[in-house]
């Protein structure tokens, strides 16, 4: 089966900016590589985790996946389309490290906010709008948030934030979610909280994910296949990616699952490549 | 809006939400002991030329009435004609400039930079010159006024939303003006009411300096009038009714942000994200 997600030696180099002197301009562009040569195949229905040190280039390389960046260099093809129109027709959706709710819409609006876009015309159209208020319920009751519809998102809490977050990426029905960091500012209970219930939405939905964050214990417990970046290209590869782990654990995952040896090994094997990933830069 | 959680709950100020006559007794007694200690200053300065009392004030509007309350009514037409047309200008050109591509945004941005920074006085006494000495002018002038107040800081605000919230308008495929309504104005709209709420009150000075250039009536001919024949009561009379004008609209903004903003977090809490 070919695959869903594809990244072909994909480099990414932003130009940083001179430094703006008093008397002119002092200092020359320079080009900053952050992504090099980065190759990576997802299948469907894959669930694959990027770690990395901090700054390595992991939020680069989804916004490279989610049409935000281009690409210096390389071919990049999300469901066999450029990134940017994959994820505007809705087969891929977005999660930010921040949930990025606007403050002024209650949490169903918020979640109603990709329809919206999408169909102007929404609310002129009673039965169109009956359905897409449905949509929003279902979404609300999936993520457990039907109570606090009308909440604005001030009044919930940070993990209920990216759970309505969570809710909004999934409106349009996509077929791969891109997650950064999704569940990094909140705390260990309430992160295996989410894990478990997004694991249920990969199942349910059966989605493609690439999920990307700096813990390797979560990365080993969600994903089949954990890839490891360094900052700057690797000496040895010759690209970003250092490892990729295999994570052949067995599905549907448990929380017991972090007690299990096999998920030990699995850490170890992955906190050993980010020690050379760490080395190498 | 994240960081808020993480703070300790004994400082983070959450004052339980006033109602708007909460704190009407102190201002009357702020009010009373003001007015009382100035009928006793000028009493005992005995200069009313100077320094009239307030009761003088009060015996000058029982006797001038009729003519006070019309010129405050033409002077308020002014100021809300010229404040509505002020606003929904700089509301829409900051729309405009955010939709026009970036070197014309900068080029118009430049005007309006160095308008802003010419005396308004002298573009006030053009606009009498321009459009003559009737209410017209005076509209042109607080409109300008208002229009300057309101401008500056709505675009400032329309560019600089955060980019992430750019990127996810970006990723649901958004066209420019679902992008406005949806995200831009929204984001904006607290300061879009705060540099309303100035605007209101330049307002009030544009009609005023448009009539002291030049004008048959309303409050500014009033305090010029009154001047010229030593009538120092009735300037202060003008001066009251021209901030009473500006209360009265001050008052109607601040209800219609109430009305517009139940989400805006510093009005349920300090001023704190
Ligand atoms: N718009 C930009 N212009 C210039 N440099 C950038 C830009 N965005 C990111 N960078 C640089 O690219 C590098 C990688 O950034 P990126 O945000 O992808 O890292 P990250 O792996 O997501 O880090 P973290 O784990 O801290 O989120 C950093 O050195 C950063 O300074
Ligand atoms: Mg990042």
């Amino acid at each position: 089966m070919s695959a869903i997600v594809e990244m072909e030696r994909i480099s990414k180099a932003y130009e940083v900016a001179r430094t703006p002197g008093l008397l002119g301009r002092r200092g020359a562009d320079r080009a900053l590589d952050v992504v090099t040569n980065f190759t990576l195949a997802v299948r469907q229905g894959e669930f694959v985790c990027v770690i990395g040190p901090s700054g390595c280039g992991k939020t680069t390389v989804l916004f490279l996946l989610a049409g935000i960046r281009d690409p210096s260099d390389g071919r990049i093809a999300v469901c066999g389309k450029a990134p940017a129109d994959a994820v505007r027709v809705g087969l891929s959706s977005v999660i930010f490290q921040q949930p990025i709710l606007f403050e002024w819409l209650t949490a169903e609006d918020n979640v109603l906010l990709p329809l919206r876009l999408r169909d102007p015309r929404w609310w002129w159209w009673p039965p169109r709008r009956a359905r897409y208020q449905e949509t929003v319920r279902q979404l609300l009751r999936t993520v457990e948030l039907e109570q606090f519809a009308r909440y604005y998102p001030d009044k919930l809490s940070g993990g209920m934030q990216q759970r309505v977050a969570i809710a909004r990426a999934l409106t349009l029905n996509p077929q791969v979610l891109l997650l950064d960091e999704p569940f990094g500012a909140l705390d260990e209970i309430t992160r295996d909280r989410m894990n478990l219930e997004l694991l249920r939405l990969y199942d349910e939905r059966e989605l493609t994910i690439l999920f990307v964050t700096h813990s390797i214990e979560e990365a080993v417990f969600l994903s089949d296949r954990v890839v490891v970046m360094s900052r700057g290209a690797s000496a040895r590869t010759g690209s970003s990616i250092v490892r990729e782990v295999r994570v052949d654990l067995p599905r549907p995952r448990r929380l017991a699952l972090k007690e299990d040896p096999a998920f030990f090994q699995k850490v170890r094997e992955g906190r050993a490549a980010l020690r050379e990933a760490q080395v190498a830069d | 809006m994240a960081q808020e959680t993480l703070r300790p709950t004994s400082q983070v100020r959450v004052p339980a939400r006033r109602s708007p006559f909460a704190d009407l007794g102190s201002w009357t007694i702020f009010a009373v002991v003001l007015l009382a200690g100035w009928e006793i200053g000028s009493r005992l300065y005995n200069q009313p030329y100077l320094l009239p009392a307030p009761s003088q004030i009060i015996r000058a509007m029982g006797e001038d009435y009729a003519l006070v309350l019309d010129y405050a009514r033409i002077t308020m037409q002014e100021t809300v004609l010229g404040f509505v047309l002020g606003a929904v200008a700089a509301l829409l050109s900051a729309m405009l400039f955010v939709w026009l591509p970036k070197t014309i945004e900068d080029f118009l941005y430049r005007i309006i930079v160095t308008l802003n920074s010419t005396p308004f006085v002298a573009l006030a006494s053009l606009a009498v010159v321009w459009f003559g000495l009737g209410i017209t002018s005076k509209i042109i002038i607080a409109g300008m006024y208002t229009f300057f107040a309101v401008l500056y800081h709505t675009h400032k605000e329309f560019i600089s939303v955060d980019p992430m919230r750019e990127y996810l308008m970006d990723v649901y495929n958004a066209g420019w003006l679902q992008r406005m309504l949806l995200l831009k104005i929204p984001s904006a709209l607290p300061i879009i009411f705060t540099s309303l709420k100035g605007g209101v009150m330049a307002a009030v000075n544009g009609a005023i300096v448009g009539e002291l250039f030049g004008a048959f009536e309303g409050l500014g001919y009033m305090i010029l009038d009154s001047r010229y024949v030593g009538n120092t009561v009735r300037v202060f009379l003008a001066a009251v009714f021209c901030t009473l004008i500006g209360w009265v609209l001050l008052g109607v903004v601040t209800f219609a942000e109430r009305l517009l903003l139940p989400w805006h977090v510093s009005m349920a809490r300090g001023k704190s994200s």
